[in-house]
């Protein structure tokens, strides 16, 4: 008989491998389904107009000043909408992380509203806020705003307000995590204020910075604002490009440049979050919690403004623009088609984006520290690639002969759009809940001789249950509200709701639209009540 | 014993219906050090932190130096008018600041004028051996070296009243014997009115001049070390 020492050492010895190859084989799909396309845009940008490698397109992209200013605009949205989201998330979070403002978690719910609505949505709220015959022309009678509508600073409002609860959400985890001992230290020697501006928020600011670097990005590979709001970046132009003017070249090079900036920023991210998160652990004693006292109504006031002017605002502007009750009805059943399209597909999407993100979620999740930083900051850049790219890398690499062109004529070429732009969320969501799950349950699980999949299936899984939840619901809303990729690759007849509305917006009623874009908002929402309930269950 | 400089008078604090320190009277005279020894879950730290002033005490009183900072279930002295210095167990220094940065905020939030800022840290350092390190980040720093900076830390304002929370508890045996006889000798010169929580008996020996048990948020006995140290035998006899 074998002794025990050498049946553990068996054990240990079998589990890996099939770990290994199933681990192997989830990363194969993620190249190939979320890398390839932007990889091969990347090549093909590199050959000249008869093959061969060359930097022609570059040669033309950087000796027209047409282009730099693009870069430039491209960048200034992505800046001021990131300035402009942490202006207005970061007091949020911290009122709704250290205050004794009452129902805070309804509150937080509420704030979250406008990053579930898609950007576009909001553009066109904007739109009918403040163009020649928007509301603001209708009340006095006069055209006061539509030349600073379609602007370069429209799009920063409009993105900016679209995105702060990523920084109030970066803002309140950071707050909650961090020890409250270094708190407590400062009191002793200074008065709460001092505490706040000197150690609390220095010590917070590294989340600020990567939540203000991840807005930045997100904003640069918007393309349904820049595009409503016909602010030339370059997102709009490599649709332009190819779309308009076919040409494949000018499209991929001009993909380029948002690629490096992305890539750019991610590296900024992982270095200003870094080490400090060591110091950063939970910790016994929450941190100070601020009693608001004379503060209160100032408190209060801000929090009415920003929840009228980015929830009820746009909400209401597309509620009076659609008019009656029965023009939504008219408008859902012209459309039903899209809506069902939509619905599917999110649906499908969302579940395959879960499924294949738990894997790589826990490989990362378990991965060593460099490897770890690698994976992230490899997800994080392809979660930067604008939809637009994505939608000419999948055009190009899926649309030939054979198998591939059977499948780009499919819906599942929309599916594949999903998977690519999406998974990395997903991914980063679920490797830090497996973090936090011990790895001694799986090695239990090991040594009582589960072999992988079933520890995985039946360890592993249960524990990331609100993980397993929240990465789907993020998935689904993300793909109900895609356009950019979607608009390039959904082939005839499986119109999705964000490109059946954005084809209308040009030659239907303004009522129809509103109509539809509302539905599009109500449909986001239900998700969002479901995780409120949820987590109201959990504590 | 209304001389005292510390006094806690029929202390009290709930966690909702649990009660954690239960009616606690204790009165530490000026200069004494007193070790708070019990097991954990006693409530000597939540004692502690009412004494800083980062609980409030849901009935009795605190005094210290002959005023009161605490009474009626609320706060009237807030914690960086009490005169505390406070040393964490897990030391919470500032990671984002040098040792001497952490030291530098202590003097720069009592108002020390700049120039004598830098002769102060310099000094303390200087009392905890670790002047070298003082443009070191916390985390670079050994165990028993954050140990040193934290305590920098806390005896820089020049505090009337020291507290010190289970400050050895993460430090290996030799390290921790070391310490706590410089800490003595510490304390033997800067004279300092100290309160010194800890679990063990030993420790508490080393350091203090009068120890107070606590069990179940309660004082159940209080003394000088031998007196305690005979209680504890005699106690133990009659089991045996």
């Amino acid at each position: 008989m074998k002794s025990s020492a050498t049946e553990k050492q068996g054990i240990v010895a079998v589990l890996p491998s099939s770990r290994r190859v199933i681990l192997a084989g989830a990363a194969v799909l993620f190249v190939a389904l979320c890398l390839l396309p932007t990889l091969y845009m990347f090549g093909v940008s590199l050959t000249g107009p008869h093959g061969g490698l060359s930097t022609d397109n570059y040669r033309r992209l950087f000796m027209d000043a047409r282009q730099r200013k693009l870069l430039l605009d491209s960048i200034l949205v992505g800046a001021g909408a990131a300035a402009l989201a942490t202006c207005i998330g970061v007091p949020l979070g911290l009122l709704l992380a250290r205050t004794d403002l009452p129902a805070k978690r309804l509150l937080r719910l509420l704030f979250v509203v406008p990053l579930v609505i898609p950007p576009y949505v909001l553009g066109l709220a904007w739109i009918y806020t403040g163009s020649s015959t928007g509301l603001i022309a209708r009340i006095f009678g006069r055209d006061l705003l539509s030349a600073w509508t379609y602007s370069l600073t429209g799009a920063i409002i409009v993105l900016g307000t679209g995105f702060y609860p990523l920084s109030m959400l970066a803002m309140e985890a950071a707050a909650r995590r961090m020890e409250g001992h270094l708190e407590e230290a400062a009191l002793l020697a200074a008065n709460p204020a001092r505490v706040l501006w000197r150690i609390t928020l220095p010590l917070i600011a590294p989340s600020i910075t990567a939540a203000a670097l991840i807005i930045f990005v997100l904003s640069l590979s918007e393309f349904g604002v820049p595009s409503l709001l016909r602010v030339p970046v370059f997102t709009t132009e490599v649709f332009t490009a190819f779309a308009a003017l076919y040409d494949f070249g000018a499209a991929t090079a001009l993909a380029v440049p948002l690629l490096l900036v992305a890539l750019i920023a991610g590296v900024a991210v992982m270095f200003v979050i870094g080490d400090r998160m060591i110091t950063t652990r939970r910790s016994a004693y929450a941190g100070l919690l601020y009693a608001l006292g004379h503060w209160k109504p100032a408190a209060l006031a801000f929090l009415a403004v920003v929840l009228l002017a980015t929830v009820a605002l746009p909400l209401a502007v597309l509620a009076r623009e659609t008019g009656q009750l029965g023009r939504m009805i008219a408008a859902v059943q012209a459309s039903g088609g899209a809506i069902a399209n939509s619905l599917l597909l999110s649906g499908a999407g969302a579940t395959l984006i879960v499924a294949l993100s738990a894997l790589l979620g826990y490989g990362m999740g378990r991965a060593p520290t460099r490897l770890r930083t690698m994976a992230e900051l490899a997800f994080l850049v392809v979660f930067a690639v604008p939809g637009t790219v994505v939608g000419i890398g999948l055009i190009d690499l899926w649309n030939r002969p054979g198998l591939p062109g059977e499948i780009y004529k499919s819906p599942l070429i929309v599916l594949i759009g999903y998977l690519a732009r999406f998974v990395p969320v997903a991914a980063l969501i679920l490797a830090a809940n497996v973090r936090q799950t011990p790895l001694s349950l799986e090695e239990a699980a090991a040594v009582a001789g589960a072999p992988w999949p079933k520890a995985f299936g039946r360890i592993v899984l249960p524990q990331l249950r609100a993980g397993l939840l929240a990465a789907w619901v993020v998935a689904f809303i993300f793909a109900f509200g895609e356009l950019g990729a979607t608009v390039l690759v959904a082939p005839p007849g499986t119109s999705t709701l964000p490109v059946h509305i954005y084809t209308l917006i040009a030659n239907a009623p303004s009522s129809e639209v509103a109509a539809l874009a509302l539905m599009q908002v109500g449909i986001v929402l239900m998700p969002l009540v479901v995780v409120g309930v949820f987590l109201r269950g959990e504590g | 014993m209304n001389d005292a400089f510390l006094r806690l008078v029929h202390v009290t604090k709930r966690y909702g219906n649990r009660e954690v320190v239960s009616d606690l009277s204790l009165d530490i005279a000026e200069g004494d050090i007193v070790a708070l020894l019990g097991e954990s879950g006693c409530g000597k730290t939540t004692t502690l932190r009412m004494i800083a002033g980062l609980e409030t005490p849901d009935a009795g009183e605190v005094w210290i130096g002959g005023r009161c900072v605490a009474a009626e279930g609320r706060i009237v002295v807030p914690p960086n008018a009490r005169g505390i210095g406070l040393v964490f167990q897990d030391l919470a220094l500032w990671p984002h600041l040098t040792v001497a940065g952490n030291l530098g905020f202590v003097l720069a939030s009592a108002k020390v004028p700049g120039r004598q800022r830098g002769e102060r840290i310099a000094e303390a350092l200087r009392l905890v051996r670790i002047e070298a390190h003082a443009d070191a980040y916390p985390g670079k720093l050994s165990g028993g070296e954050q140990q040193r900076a934290a305590i920098a830390r806390a005896i820089v304002g020049r505090p009337r009243l020291l507290l010190l929370d289970e400050p050895m508890s993460n430090l290996d045996i030799p390290l921790k014997s070391r310490l706590l006889s410089e800490l003595a000798a510490l304390q033997r010169s800067l004279g300092t009115t100290t309160v010194y929580i800890t679990h063990d008996p030993a420790e508490a020996a080393a350091l203090a001049h009068r120890v107070a048990m606590m069990q179940d948020g309660r004082i159940v006995e209080t003394g000088t070390v031998e007196q305690l140290r005979r209680q504890l035998e005699n106690r133990a006899l009659l089991k045996v």
